[in-house]
C-alpha cells in the first residue's frame, strides 16, 4: 500500500506538466475542430439520433457494471433488452456484443462482498437507475433505431487504466467495496461531463430536457460516489486523483478534472467543477478518447492547423474492444 | 450575454486556479452547437416545459436563477464563514439579510464539505453576475430566521403529519447535523429548478452555462443526501418533512409526488419512473422559496418566506 501512494504522489506530481504538454500541443482546439465536423457530419434529427445512441452506448457500460456488482448477473440476464432495433432508419448494428469480466466470465464472481448495507443499498439503486436509462433511451429514440449493446470489458479495461493511472498492474472493481466505489468513480463524472456536452447538440427541446434530466441523476450518482470516497480516507482520495488526471489526460483537454480531496483553502473536492463551480463538458470525442482509454488526436511537432491533428489511438479499446455502436462522430 | 461564452472560456479548474496559473483559456463548454428547430422526434415520457413565457428572455431566466444563488451563497456564507457576500458581489441596492450565523462544525469532513459547497455557490453569484453584466439583479432581501421558522412549523403542521417534529424554532445554525437539514431545503429545488429553465434558454452559451450548474447542484444535493443518510435520524426525518413541505407547494409537477422522493438509503437520487431527475417551472419554485402552497381556489403570489420582498427581475409572481 505505502509503494501504491509512492506511485499516486509521483502521479500527482508529474500532473501538471503532463497537463502543461497537452495544452501546448494544442489538442484542445483540434476538440473544437472535431466538434465542429460533428456538426457538419449530421445535423437536425440525424444529429439527435447520433447523440442518443452515443449515450445508450454508455449506458449499456454503466448498467453492466452496477449489474455485475450488485447481482452478479448481465443486464440481459436480469431483463434488459440489450438487441438493437433496425427502424425506419436502418444501419443500426442489432446484434450485441459480449461482456468480458475476470474468471472467464464467471459473472457471479462480480459480486461485490458488500459488508456496508447503506453502500450496497446505493449500489443497487443506482443499478437499477442505469438500467431504466438504457430501457429509455431505447424507447425514446426516434424511429426505434437504437443500437445493440457493443461488447464490452470489464476486465482488461480496469487493468490498463490501473497501469496507466500508477496503481498497480491490475485492478479489481469488484472486489471490495473501495474498489466498487473507485470503478464507479472512473463512470459517473464521465456520464456528467458526456450528457453536458451532448445537450447542446441536441435540437428537439424534449430530448434536450430528457438529457438534462439524466445529466442530473448521473451528478446525483457522481456526488453520492464521490462523498463515499471522501469518507473512505486519503487513500481512496489519492486513487481518485490518480484517475482524475489519467481522464484529464486522456480527453486531451485542460479541463482538468478533480479527484476527491482537500483543497488549500481547506474545501473538499467532491463536486467536479471549475473555477465557476460549473461542470465540466466534454465532446464526444473526448469521451471516447477516454473510455477506448486511448487518447485525443494530438498535433504533430510543430505544427499548428487543427485539421492536422493525428489520431494516436484506434476506434474501439478500454472498455469498448469492438468500438461503439451507432453512428461515430 | 456575449461576455458569457469568455467566461465558460476562463473557467479553468479549480486545483490550477487555486495554484494561481489559471492563464491559458480552457475549453470547457465551450465546443457545443448551436441548438435549432425541433427534429419531429417522439419521446414516450411526458415531456417538460419546452418554450419560455412570452416576454421572458434569457436574461430574465438568468436573473431568476441568481435570486436563487444569493439565497444559497448567503446560507452557506453564514454557516461557514459567519458573514454574508461582500458588497462587491450584491448590487448596488441590495436587499436586507436577516438572521444567519456561523456554525460550530465538530466534524473536518463536515466542515469541509460546507466549505466546498460555499465556495460553489459564492462562484456561481459572480459568475451569473459576470454573465449578466449591468442587466444583473441586485441581492432580493432575504429571511432566515423567521422563514426557517415558519418551514418547520409548516413541516411539522403537514398531513399526516412530521415523521419526527423538528424542534421549534427550526433554527438550522445551532450546529453541524442540524444545518444539513437547512441547506437540504435548497440544493434539489436547485437542480429542479436549473432542470426547468434549461430547455428555456434560447442561446447556447447560456444552455452550457446552466447545465454545468444544474450538474453542480446535483452533485452538492448527493452530498446532503449522502450524509444525511449516514447520520440517521432524527436528523434524515426533519430532511423528509421538509420534503413534503416541498411537494405541497409543488403538486402540479411530474410524476404527481410533488417532483420529490424521500431520502433514504435506496432512494440518494430523487427522479421519475425512467430515473430522469424532477423539473420545476418557476411558478412552482416560487411556491417553495415563498412558503406558499398554492391554496385552492389558487391565487397569485409574489413574495414571503425566504424573500419577504419578492425576487428582484422580471419572474417575481407566480402565474397562478
Amino acid at each position: 500500500m505505502e509503494a501504491m501512494e509512492n506511485d499516486l504522489q509521483t502521479a500527482e506530481q508529474n500532473k501538471s506538466s503532463r497537463r502543461a504538454a497537452i495544452l501546448m500541443g494544442g489538442a484542445a482546439l483540434a476538440g473544437l475542430a472535431l466538434a465542429r465536423k460533428a456538426e457538419a457530419q449530421y445535423q437536425g434529427a440525424a444529429l439527435d439520433l447520433a447523440v442518443l445512441n452515443f449515450a445508450l452506448n454508455l449506458e449499456y457500460l454503466e448498467a453492466q457494471f452496477y449489474t455485475l456488482a450488485t447481482q452478479g448477473k448481465t443486464i440481459d440476464q436480469a431483463g434488459v433488452t440489450i438487441t438493437g432495433n433496425n427502424g425506419a432508419t436502418g444501419g443500426i448494428a442489432v446484434t450485441p456484443g459480449t461482456v468480458t469480466t475476470k474468471n472467464s466470465n464467471n459473472y457471479a464472481s462480480c459480486l461485490v462482498p458488500f459488508t456496508t448495507p447503506l453502500l450496497q443499498e446505493y449500489a443497487m439503486e443506482t443499478a437499477q437507475e442505469e438500467r431504466n436509462h438504457v430501457t429509455f433511451l431505447q424507447t425514446a429514440i426516434t424511429n426505434a433505431n437504437s443500437v445493440a449493446m457493443p461488447a464490452i470489458d470489464l476486465f482488461n479495461s480496469f487493468n490498463t487504466l490501473a497501469v496507466a493511472a500508477g496503481l498497480g498492474s491490475s485492478f479489481d472493481p469488484f472486489a471490495s467495496e473501495t474498489n466498487f466505489l473507485l470503478g464507479a468513480f472512473i463512470f459517473e463524472d464521465v456520464g456528467v461531463t458526456a450528457y453536458h456536452g451532448a445537450a447542446g447538440l441536441l435540437s428537439n427541446k424534449t430530448y434536450l430536457d430528457k438529457a438534462a434530466g439524466i445529466m442530473a441523476v448521473e451528478a446525483y450518482h457522481a456526488g453520492s460516489t464521490r462523498s463515499r470516497i471522501y469518507g473512505l480516507g486519503a487513500s481512496a482520495q489519492m486513487a481518485s486523483q490518480a484517475i482524475a488526471t489519467l481522464r484529464a489526460a486522456a480527453d486531451g483537454t485542460k479541463n482538468d478534472d478533480v479527484g476527491v480531496g482537500t483543497d488549500a483553502t481547506g474545501a473538499a473536492t467532491v463536486a467536479d467543477v471549475d473555477s465557476n463551480a460549473l461542470a465540466f463538458a466534454r465532446t464526444t470525442e473526448q469521451v471516447r478518447a477516454i473510455v477506448y482509454a486511448t487518447g485525443l488526436p494530438q498535433l504533430p511537432p510543430g505544427v499548428t492547423d487543427p485539421t492536422k491533428a493525428v489520431k494516436n489511438g484506434a476506434n474501439s479499446g478500454g472498455f469498448f474492444p469492438a468500438g461503439l455502436n451507432g453512428p461515430i462522430f | 450575454m456575449e461576455k458569457l461564452n469568455q467566461l465558460l472560456k476562463d473557467g479553468v479548474s479549480r486545483r490550477t486556479f487555486l495554484a494561481g496559473a489559471g492563464l491559458s483559456a480552457g475549453t470547457a463548454a465551450v465546443a457545443t452547437l448551436a441548438a435549432g428547430c425541433g427534429g419531429g422526434s417522439t419521446v414516450t415520457a411526458t415531456p417538460g416545459p419546452t418554450s419560455a413565457p412570452t416576454g421572458i428572455t434569457d436574461v430574465d431566466i438568468l436573473n431568476f436563477a441568481l435570486n436563487l444563488e444569493y439565497l444559497e451563497a448567503e446560507f452557506y456564507q453564514r454557516a461557514v464563514y459567519g458573514s454574508g457576500l461582500s458588497s462587491a458581489d450584491i448590487g448596488t441596492s441590495p436587499g436586507a439579510v436577516t438572521g444567519g450565523a456561523q456554525v460550530s462544525f465538530s466534524t473536518p469532513a463536515l466542515a469541509a464539505l460546507a466549505k466546498e459547497i460555499a465556495n460553489d455557490e459564492l462562484a456561481h453569484v459572480r459568475f451569473l453576475r459576470k454573465a449578466l453584466g449591468s442587466a444583473a439583479v441586485d441581492r432580493p432581501a432575504i429571511d432566515f430566521t423567521d422563514a426557517f421558522a415558519a418551514l418547520g412549523a409548516a413541516a411539522d403542521a403537514g398531513t399526516p403529519g412530521p415523521l419526527i417534529p423538528i424542534p421549534s424554532p427550526f433554527n438550522p445554525f445551532l450546529g453541524e447535523a442540524i444545518f444539513l437539514v437547512g441547506a437540504f431545503t435548497f440544493e434539489d429545488v436547485g437542480v429542479t429548478a436549473y432542470h426547468g429553465a434549461a430547455p428555456l434558454l434560447t442561446n447556447s452559451g447560456n444552455l452550457a452555462a446552466a447545465a454545468g450548474i444544474l450538474a453542480t447542484e446535483g452533485y452538492h444535493a448527493a452530498i446532503l443526501r449522502t450524509a444525511l443518510v449516514y447520520l440517521g435520524d432524527p436528523y434524515l426525518s426533519y430532511a423528509n418533512d421538509i420534503s413534503k413541505v416541498r411537494a405541497a407547494a409543488s403538486t402540479t409537477a411530474t410524476a404527481g409526488s410533488g417532483a420529490e422522493v424521500a431520502v433514504s438509503g435506496s432512494t440518494i437520487v430523487p427522479a421519475d419512473i425512467n430515473s430522469i431527475a424532477f423539473d420545476r417551472t418557476t411558478d412552482q419554485v416560487m411556491r417553495i422559496v415563498y412558503l406558499t402552497p398554492p391554496p385552492s381556489p389558487s391565487v397569485p403570489v409574489a413574495k414571503g418566506g425566504f424573500f419577504p420582498n419578492g425576487l428582484n427581475g422580471k419572474i417575481t409572481a407566480t402565474t397562478t
